[in-house]
């Protein structure tokens, strides 16, 4: 609650003469069976790269990625599919920040200007005001969301001051008007991936020019900003404005955002909210509030509203990109401490879409709940129990004309227990249940991990084995799993089979890490038979 | 000759259906033995016991004494889906060794198992066994016997003197590897001592391509050397009961599992300890 108004700062230290320069290498590779596809340019191998330096006040990196089924040299290029790179420096004076090359952004909310990655809403956090207000190297590998050129973030006593310029290709459509091409952009190419001919033509198909400021000012209970940004693209976006879906879409060259936030504590309620409008006179809201009457409950509520026609292509507010479609949304949730050991929590959201959006041909509404129990009778052992509720609206395919919403109701129970037998040795069980109605669909799953770290010898092993039946998609239900550094894995079970993987990691010396992970997917075919999706992954940290 | 061959397809098939349906809900290809498991409903991944340590081969240390036993299951009622088990255990300093031999079917249709583990005390808290296993199975006519090699292992561990919790996994591996369609299964359970003379234990079990199974079963000491057991399982909502007495070196016992639909598979071991 209170780290938006917490800053922790280093103690004075002397500044050796030669500052020591440090280095961070992080090598991926990743291969799956059943990746080589034969329409694709490259081989099905996934390699990723991360460089980074520090030197005192200067930190520097480089990424490279491929991912499966590019080729590691773009066409006509002697370089990787995807390369990123920058150097910042970190001040404790009136400059603050200056990052050259690749960089990333977050104000406010996140409404107007918000590059960092979207991880979702979980209905039981603790909290969902948006971090503080920052300026940083871009080190992750989405493709299109980065900001590339400089940008600087100056300080004055309680005032903040951004400054930020950037230039960039992006992946687009690109559609044909009079018959010459390159005329205007039909729709924009997110998902980074060129591994066949087509997607390689809508590669940096687009010029992106984005500029913008960002003031803030801490007064004692009350912290302001006031955010501003344009977006210049080298050809018209011009969506087919056939599709209803896309009416309120965005339209043209240029697209100016401008907002206004706050945070403010008083007493023990946190107050946050951000207000946003285009050029267009289109709005967007986010209001939030945390409130912690006593220190075993906190409630937090938190509304939001993007009218249709707002628009913000680098920003990302509560539920997802801001601007993508029109969405008027309500959340709360709590967390209690309801006797010792024991903690209950729960929550709600409601989300209204007043136009249509992808798979829904009319207006439609959803709404998730959450209750869960946590017990932990000692350091030890815990037991976690969560049921899940989920009303969704989709197309009704299967209906002439304009399609009906269908509705659908998913109800899930997951049982998860963990035991710590040694400090090196941990047990975990986890039991799905899901339902989902009116198609009468099951799915259920049963996992059993164990972590174990032999003494004496620095290797930390990771084994899982699960095994899962749904009758269909939508069924289908999501494990996460350990998984390399910096990396993430949450695969979908659905079907009937099973899944393992063990993961080995290495400490070598303290300066080096080394990680590999073998998985397997076993998937019953309506046929009877069975077939096997194999999966390697290798990861190589260096820090000297 | 025709009509004869037509019969028995018909007859394989139904018995290929019956093997589906486990009396209590038991690993489908696994070595079903044990009237006094069978008189829990089969919740005894944490259970000490002879038959138990060759459900879940952590279990296998926690034998004392050498031991032999035999073991028959009716299932049904039908003397054609008879299984024959006999086994041995011999403890060998903190791990145990194991053996198991176990026959089903008739003249057309018949499956063998045969079993060798080994389950060790890791430390005070922990156990853990494997066992490696070869299945045959022969069906009379034109039909192939079918021979595979797999293995199954688990993991006992010890939260406090009188619980315990477990997990094993039958035929692991990859397609890739055992080159079979036998299904893969993974049982997890608790149990514990409520006193000297009462456990319960609760598991969870699931086999690729079927539902998941829950059991519960309790053994209650109602006087000396004299057992009470029973038990539920969700699959086939199979009530169990049974009892076991023991005498001297010989312990006997007999288990009752139910089916919704079946009828009632009946079980009878006798345990021997050498010494």
């Amino acid at each position: 609650m209170i780290i938006p108004f917490a800053s922790i700062t280093g103690t004075e230290t002397t500044i050796p003469d030669a500052v020591r320069i440090r280095h961070l290498v992080i090598t991926n590779l990743s291969y799956k069976t059943g990746g080589d596809d034969s329409a694709s340019l490259g081989s099905a191998l996934k390699m990723l790269t991360k460089y980074k330096f520090l030197a005192g006040s200067f930190t520097g990196g480089l990424i490279f990625e491929k991912d499966q089924g590019e080729k590691f040299f773009s066409p006509g290029t002697m370089s990787p599919d995807f390369i990123s790179a920058n150097i910042a420096y970190t001040g404790k004076g009136l400059v603050r920040r200056v990052i050259l090359g690749d960089y990333s952004v977050r104000f406010g909310q996140g409404l107007n200007l918000n590059t960092g990655i979207s991880t979702g809403l979980s209905l039981t956090s603790q909290g969902y005001m948006s971090a503080t207000n920052e300026i940083k190297p871009y080190t992750s590998t989405d493709e299109n969301i980065f900001f590339r050129g400089i940008a600087t973030q100056l300080a004055i006593k309680n005032a903040d001051i951004s400054l930020f310029c950037s230039r960039n290709n992006i992946d687009a459509t690109i559609g044909t008007e009079n018959g010459n091409s390159g005329d205007y952009i039909g729709s924009f190419y997110k998902s980074g991936s060129h591994n066949t001919l087509s997607l390689l033509q809508k590669r940096d198909a687009v010029s992106e020019s984005v500029y913008g400021i960002n003031l803030s000012y801490n007064f004692r209970i009350i912290s302001i900003g006031i955010a501003w940004s344009e977006n210049r693209f080298s050809l018209p976006a011009m969506p087919d404005y056939n599709t209803p879906e896309k009416i309120f879409s965005f339209r043209g060259r240029t697209n100016n955002v401008a907002s206004f936030y706050y945070t403010s504590l008083i007493k023990k309620i946190l107050l946050f909210g951000e207000v946003s409008a285009n050029d267009i006179k289109k709005h967007a809201i986010v209001q939030g509030m945390s409130f912690r009457p006593s220190d075993r409950l906190i409630i937090n509520f938190q509304y939001w509203k993007y009218a249709p026609g707002y628009t913000s292509f680098h920003g990302k507010g509560p539920g997802g990109s801001s601007g993508s479609y029109s969405e008027q949304s309500l959340l709360g949730n709590f967390t209690f401490e309801a006797a010792r050991h024991l903690f209950i929590r729960g929550g709600c959201y409601i989300q209204h879409f007043p136009w249509l959006k992808y798979r829904c041909s009319s207006p439609s509404t959803g709404v998730k709940r959450e209750l869960g129990f946590k017990y932990m009778p000692g350091e030890k052992l815990v037991f976690d129990w969560l049921y899940s509720y989920r009303y969704s609206m989709a197309d009704n395919s299967t209906t002439a004309g304009i399609p009906a919403l269908k509705k659908t109701i998913s109800r899930s129970l997951k049982m998860v227990s963990r035991y710590s037998v040694y400090n090196n040795l941990t047990l975990g069980t986890r039991i799905d249940y899901k339902i989902i109605d009116p198609s009468g669909s099951k799915g259920v799953q049963l996992l059993q991990d164990i972590s174990f770290r032999p003494e004496n010898v620095p290797v930390t092993f990771w084994l899982r084995y699960c095994i899962f039946r749904t009758d269909d998609w939508d069924s289908r239900i999501y494990s996460w799993e350990n998984d390399l550094l910096y990396t993430y894995s949450i695969p979908a079970m659905y079907g009937k089979g099973s899944r393992f993987y063990i993961m080995a990691g290495w400490k070598i010396s303290g300066k080096a890490e080394l990680r590999f992970k073998y998985g397997v997917l076993s998937e019953s075919e309506t046929t009877g038979l069975i077939t096997d999706t194999e999966e390697f992954r290798l990861q190589l940290k260096i820090f000297i | 000759m025709k009509q004869l061959s037509s019969l028995l397809k018909i007859s394989v098939s139904l018995i290929f259906l019956f093997l589906q349906m486990t009396a209590s809900g038991g690993i489908p290809y696994g070595i079903q033995a044990g009237a006094g498991e069978a008189g829990m409903g089969y919740a005894c991944v944490v259970k000490e016991g002879f038959w138990s340590s060759f459900h879940n081969q952590a279990l296998l240390p926690f034998n004392n004494t050498a031991q032999f036993a035999v073991n028959y299951e009716n299932r049904f009622g039908i003397k054609e889906l008879g299984t024959s088990t006999a086994g041995a255990i011999i403890p060998v300093g903190k791990a145990s060794v194991g053996a198991v031999y176990s026959h089903f079917g008739y003249t057309d249709f018949k499956r063998d198992i045969a079993g060798l583990a080994c389950g060790v005390k890791l430390s005070e808290k922990i156990a853990a066994g494997v066992q490696i296993d070869y299945f045959t199975e022969r069906t009379s006519g034109e039909y192939n016997t079918h021979r595979f090699v797999s293995f199954e292992a688990g993991l006992i561990a010890m939260p406090a003197d009188n619980i315990r919790v477990g997990c094993h996994l039958f035929n692991p591996l990859p397609n890739s590897l055992r080159k079979n369609n036998q299904p893969v299964s993974l049982s997890v359970g608790a149990g514990i001592d409520l006193s000297n003379i009462l456990f319960a234990g609760a598991e969870a079990e699931m086999s690729s391509g079927s539902n998941l199974t829950l059991r519960t079963g309790f053994e209650y000491e109602a006087v000396k050397n004299l057992r009470l057991r029973a038990g539920f399982s969700t699959r086939n909502n199979s009530f169990c009961f049974g009892t076991g007495y023991e005498i001297g070196f010989v312990t006997m016992d007999l288990g009752f599992t139910t089916h919704d639909r079946l009828g009632v598979t009946s079980s009878v071991s006798f345990i021997f300890k050498i010494k």
